[in-house]
């Protein structure tokens, strides 16, 4: 009796244990049977176009142009180099024109606010380039520009209105051909700051006419000798 | 003993049974229904409805840039024109009264932003788009338009708010409204420069803004004689003056001391809110071309003296002239 017992026993838990595994063994074929369409619907979308099922959103982000790189190239980078140096001389021409002397408190502030806005461009332009900026200023540029900031102060404001439109078509020149997007957003940052220097400092010398305030007749841009 | 326990093994198997034969029943069911098609064909409907609209694609391109450029500029022109026709500039202004008639300077401002709308819009059909050939519709309803209705007619009382009268200084209102565009034209141009592909088009827009910002800046001059540059940066460029720390206060363009009421007996005078401060504009704002949104105030203020204050934000998403927009739309 025991050992029938015990057998009964044994048998009804074996086939208990067999029932449990038989049930999670259906349940878990019959999910996975159930899951087939879903797989294969997904696995034909994905792998019978080759193209995301969001063509609207596709199509909304997809450029059509080919976008440029945004950090300088080779040759951007000779660009943004002369670009320094123009700054830079810009900073030594203003620091004479100051060194000078002989300005009233206003001009002073101008001139002054002039001079570290160059410097800040030249930093910036330093901070892009890191070490293939030049750090430091055309000698040439400086050499021939020198005299017309050491005169009078009306002639130091008319040298200086000069230098800062010639300043605005040399960026027009660099914007022509910088093709890195960090170097031309820059650049247009500093020329649009800068075109305004030519008409505070033609109102500074007493300048009335509106076509020389607006800097209609733009000078030549500047050469930078290597 | 053994028949009770026959019945008791009968009855345990037929239990265990019973659960086997469901948990298979419930599998076989979920695979047979897994197998099956899914498809419940088309919902039937009632009535007539129509389809979901298929939004056009929102391509954003060079041709879209120049396009809004010339879209901006045709808005600052068509504004000119508008002062120029009710001969807004014409006036005295009592805020600035040493201004004369400054008519044909604005109307110089005005030819520069057509011939850069034609320029713009030439770049742009080079671009394989098509010009646009109105002003930028964003600019002229949430901007413009609400700064010459503002001004010139104030707004009517509601429910919950008194009337605000016209500008008490029109001429004051457009002019400082000429340097926000001016200022916006310079930004505008300056912030395309990132997101079109072709140095080309960096030089042309640049080529407009320039002009831009020294008109902006010959602008400010008349408005505010002497204010070459921000007060912050006047102080930084005094090192000698620089025993405190403290900025010198943003001159303004409020001519009239706000009411303090009475004091010490008398009869008391009504209280007058005091009046949103404009600012003065100054020639050069900061050392590099700034992007950031243009603050203009203008007109008469409200019952509590606020006057109507707008942001004027380079194009963005908004305010694109995309490919299926067109000036016949709106």
């Amino acid at each position: 009796m025991t050992d029938r017992k015990t057998e009964v026993t044994e048998s009804a838990a074996a086939s208990a244990r067999l029932g449990r595994r038989a049930l999670l063994g259906a349940g878990v074929g019959g999910a996975a049977i159930s899951l087939l369409p879903l797989l294969a619907s997904k696995g034909g979308a994905s792998s019978s176009s080759g193209e995301p099922t969001t063509t609207a959103a596709a199509t909304a982000t997809t450029p059509t142009t080919t976008a440029p790189p945004r950090r300088p190239t080779d040759d951007d980078i000779g660009l943004l180099g002369s670009a320094q140096q123009v700054e830079l001389t810009a900073r030594a021409l203003y620091d004479v024109a100051i060194a000078t002397g002989d300005w009233t408190d206003t001009e002073t502030t101008v001139i002054t606010t002039i001079r570290e806005a160059h410097e800040a461009a030249a930093q910036a332009l330093a901070g892009m380039l890191g070490g293939d900026a030049p750090g430091e200023m055309s000698q040439s540029l400086y050499d021939s520009l020198v005299s017309g900031f050491k005169g009078s102060a009306a002639s130091r404001l008319e040298a200086a209105y000069e230098f800062e439109s010639a300043a605005v078509a040399t960026h027009h020149e660099l914007l022509s051909a910088l093709v890195g997007i960090d170097g031309a957003t820059l650049i247009a940052a500093i020329q649009s700051a800068e075109a305004r220097h030519g008409t505070v400092l033609a109102d500074l010398n007493g300048q009335t006419v509106v076509s020389t305030l607006l800097v209609e007749d733009e000078f030549a841009a500047l050469v930078v000798s290597a | 003993m053994s028949a009770i326990q026959d019945q008791n093994s009968t009855t345990k198997f037929g239990r265990r049974g019973l659960f086997r034969i469901g948990g298979l029943t419930a599998a076989s069911a979920v695979a047979i229904a897994a197998c099956g098609k899914s498809e419940a064909g088309e919902t039937g409907n009632i009535g007539v409805g129509q389809d979901t609209p298929t939004l056009p694609a929102p391509v954003i391109d060079n041709g879209v840039y120049l396009r809004t450029l010339a879209g901006i500029e045709q808005s600052i022109a068509a504004a000119y024109e508008r002062m120029l026709n009710a001969d807004m500039l014409t006036v005295a202004s009592s805020t600035f009264p040493d201004i004369s008639d400054l008519s044909s300077l604005v109307t110089q401002y005005s030819e520069h932003h057509t011939a850069a709308a034609a320029t713009l819009n030439d770049l742009a059909v080079a671009q394989g788009a098509e010009r646009w050939e109105c002003g930028n519709t964003r600019l002229d309803s949430a901007f413009i338009d609400v700064v010459f209705d503002y001004v010139l007619n104030g707004v009517v009382a509601t429910d919950s708010a008194k009337a605000i009268a016209a500008s008490d200084d029109p001429t004051r209102d457009m002019l400082n409204l000429v340097h926000t565009l001016e200022s916006l034209s310079a930004a505008s141009c300056q912030g395309v420069v990132p997101q079109v592909s072709e140095p080309v088009i960096r030089a042309a827009a640049t080529a407009v803004g320039v002009v831009s910002a020294r008109q902006a800046a010959l602008m400010a001059l008349l408005l505010n004689p002497g204010g070459y540059v921000a007060s912050s940066d006047a102080e930084n460029a005094r090192p000698a003056d620089t025993t405190t720390t403290s900025l010198a206060p943003t001159p303004t363009q409020n001519i009239a001391e706000p009411g303090q009421g009475a004091e010490g007996g008398g009869d008391p005078e009504p209280v007058t809110a005091p009046l949103t401060e404009i600012p003065l504009p100054v020639a050069i704002p900061g050392q590099f071309g700034s992007l950031a949104a243009i603050v203009y105030v203008g007109g008469a203020g409200d019952e509590n003296g606020v006057r109507l204050k707008l942001n004027f934000e380079t194009p963005s998403l908004n305010s694109y002239a995309y490919p299926f927009d067109s000036c016949a739309a709106g």
